[in-house]
């Protein structure tokens, strides 16, 4: 029991951030029909952007976490400005190959830039772990949990709340119409991307000091951000947050009951799952991005 | 306050439209009929600015509009009721009509404006919370009418706004759209519904793969012998 209630606080933990990569990647998919293989890039992007702010410039951690989910937010403006904006209209087969081009030129541009020895940023949280009663939680993990769940709320406020996050909801239910009502939509796309980036960059920037920043890091965060969008159902929102959390959910329980060297496939084997009973995702059916 | 000169569309190596002219006074109610595939949808896309002129120029009282944005062609005060209705199913009805006034920025105007089609619209007031791809046909074309009118249009653009209703909502329809234009807002407008449209005009235009073949004041299309043979099936017509 005790060890179930630990398997439980290590899930919300990690949930937070895949959720966080999963609204990313399903943002992007459903407002622009995209399928963003650089998501992981941008995700292992925010890792290095908060070594580079905190360890290489020293700057405060917080304000480095901060500054490089502003980089990741510039970085996917830029692919979107530079890649995708020619290919406006393009089929989805076209734009997935230019993705995938994209996604081993950041990697390679990663191993250049930092090498491949794995780097690591310190804490400047206490390191004793908060133990209360039978659950140990480490500081920095709790403040992962609580930026990636004020982070997802501001999404969610943004989307639900402002002008522009109606105009992407517009733009995601009717695009042709939404340029009827004035709606700039390539203006849409390029912000929906830089969005959509600067979650991954932020999931990146949360995770990177938990664990260690490598080039290939971006790999298994692309993996794992499509498995949570098809878990949720693609271009849902809600769905893709719950789908984070369902994924960590059945790691923890698979690397905890199971065995711990499974930890990655438990993931892949709950998508092969639902996919085989209800391939549209489990919430497909219920309340979408608009 | 609308005019087209020669305008050529084309889709590709298809021309859908080959070089027509018309035009839409102020104040009036003109309407384009023709069969599917005429083009009467694609001259009402090309003035909003979603299908590009190959040539030719639309002009807008008095300022050349082709190549404009759509964007910029809404906010000089064309509005565009495309066909099928097309509100954002996801959304609310009040969000719907908010998106109609996505360019404006004077709030208290806006707010007025709702007040105004909702006292117009007093189904989509008692829905105004209602999620728009609950309601029905005949309340989603009230909506998407609503919508048009939320960018305070001089000249408002129907597209087959009877399409797929019931006939007492085409009525309903019809009614609405003769009041907006008694209110001073011109109306450019799309129609199947050839007899009922040529009847409530003031001037129209009668498009035939591409071209315009015919134009006249209503009853001078209404007496055409090719338009009742063709559109209003001789002898129906009247019935």
């Amino acid at each position: 029991m005790d060890q179930l209630l630990q398997h439980l606080v290590n899930t919300l933990i990690m949930g937070g951030t895949y959720a966080l990569l999963g609204i990313g990647l399903t943002l992007i998919f459903g407002i622009m029909k995209i399928v963003n293989f650089t998501h992981g890039e941008l995700y292992a992007f925010g890792a290095y952007m908060m070594y580079f702010f905190a360890v290489i410039l020293g700057m405060d951690f917080f304000l480095s976490i901060a500054f490089a989910i502003v980089a990741g937010m510039v970085l996917g403006a830029a692919i979107e400005f530079t890649l995708l904006r020619t290919k406006r209209g393009a089929d989805i087969d076209t734009t997935m190959i230019l993705m995938i081009g994209a996604w081993i030129v950041l990697q390679n541009a990663e191993q250049l830039t930092w090498g491949g020895i794995a780097k690591s940023v310190p804490s400047p949280l206490p390191t004793e772990p908060l133990v209360i009663g039978p659950i140990s939680i480490s500081y920095l993990r709790a403040m992962v949990l609580l930026i990636a769940l004020m982070l997802i709320a501001g999404t969610y406020l943004v989307i639900n709340r402002t002008k522009l996050g109606k105009a992407m909801r517009a733009t995601f239910q009717d695009s042709g119409t939404a340029a009827l009502m004035g709606v700039n939509i390539s203006a849409i796309y390029t912000m929906t991307f830089a969005l959509g980036s600067a979650l991954a960059a932020a999931a990146g920037a949360l995770l990177g000091p938990v664990f260690v920043i490598a080039p290939t890091m971006g790999d298994l965060a692309s993996l794992k951000a499509f498995a949570i969008v098809i878990l949720g159902g693609l271009g849902n929102i809600t769905g893709a947050a719950i789908g984070g959390f369902i994924l960590a959910f059945s790691e923890e329980i698979g690397a905890g009951y199971i065995s711990s060297g499974y930890r990655d496939a438990m993931g892949f084997l709950i998508i092969i799952i639902v996919l085989l009973f209800k391939p549209t995702g489990l919430f497909a059916r219920s309340e979408r991005i608009g | 306050m609308l005019e087209i000169r020669n305008l050529v569309c084309r889709y590709g190596k298809v021309t859908a439209l080959k070089g027509i002219s018309l035009t839409v006074p102020e104040k009036q109610l003109v309407v384009l009929v023709g069969a599917n595939g005429a083009g009467k949808s694609t001259t009402l896309r090309a003035i909003s600015g979603l299908v590009p002129a190959a040539s030719g120029g639309i002009f807008f009282c008095g300022q050349e509009i082709t190549g404009m944005s759509a964007s910029r062609i809404l906010s000089l005060g064309i509005a565009h009721c495309p066909e099928g209705r097309r509100v954002f199913p996801h959304m609310t009805v009040l969000e719907n009509l908010e998106m109609g006034c996505y360019l404006r920025s004077d709030g208290k105007e806006i707010s007025s404006d709702l007040d105004r089609i909702f006292s117009l619209f007093p189904r989509l007031a008692e829905r105004r919370k209602q999620v728009a791809g609950t309601l029905s046909g005949g309340e989603q074309q009230m909506l998407a009418i609503g919508r048009a009118m939320m960018s305070r249009p001089k000249l408002i653009m129907f597209d087959e706004p009877s399409l797929g209703l019931a006939p007492n909502i085409v009525e309903q329809t019809f009614a609405i759209i003769q009041s907006i234009r008694e209110s001073g807002t011109t109306v450019l407008m799309v129609e199947q519904n050839a007899y009922a449209a040529l009847d409530m005009c003031n001037y129209a235009y009668l498009l035939e793969a591409g071209s315009m073949v015919l134009e006249g004041p209503g009853e001078k299309l209404i007496n055409d012998p090719h338009v009742r043979e063709a559109y209003l099936g001789a002898g129906l017509a009247h019935a």
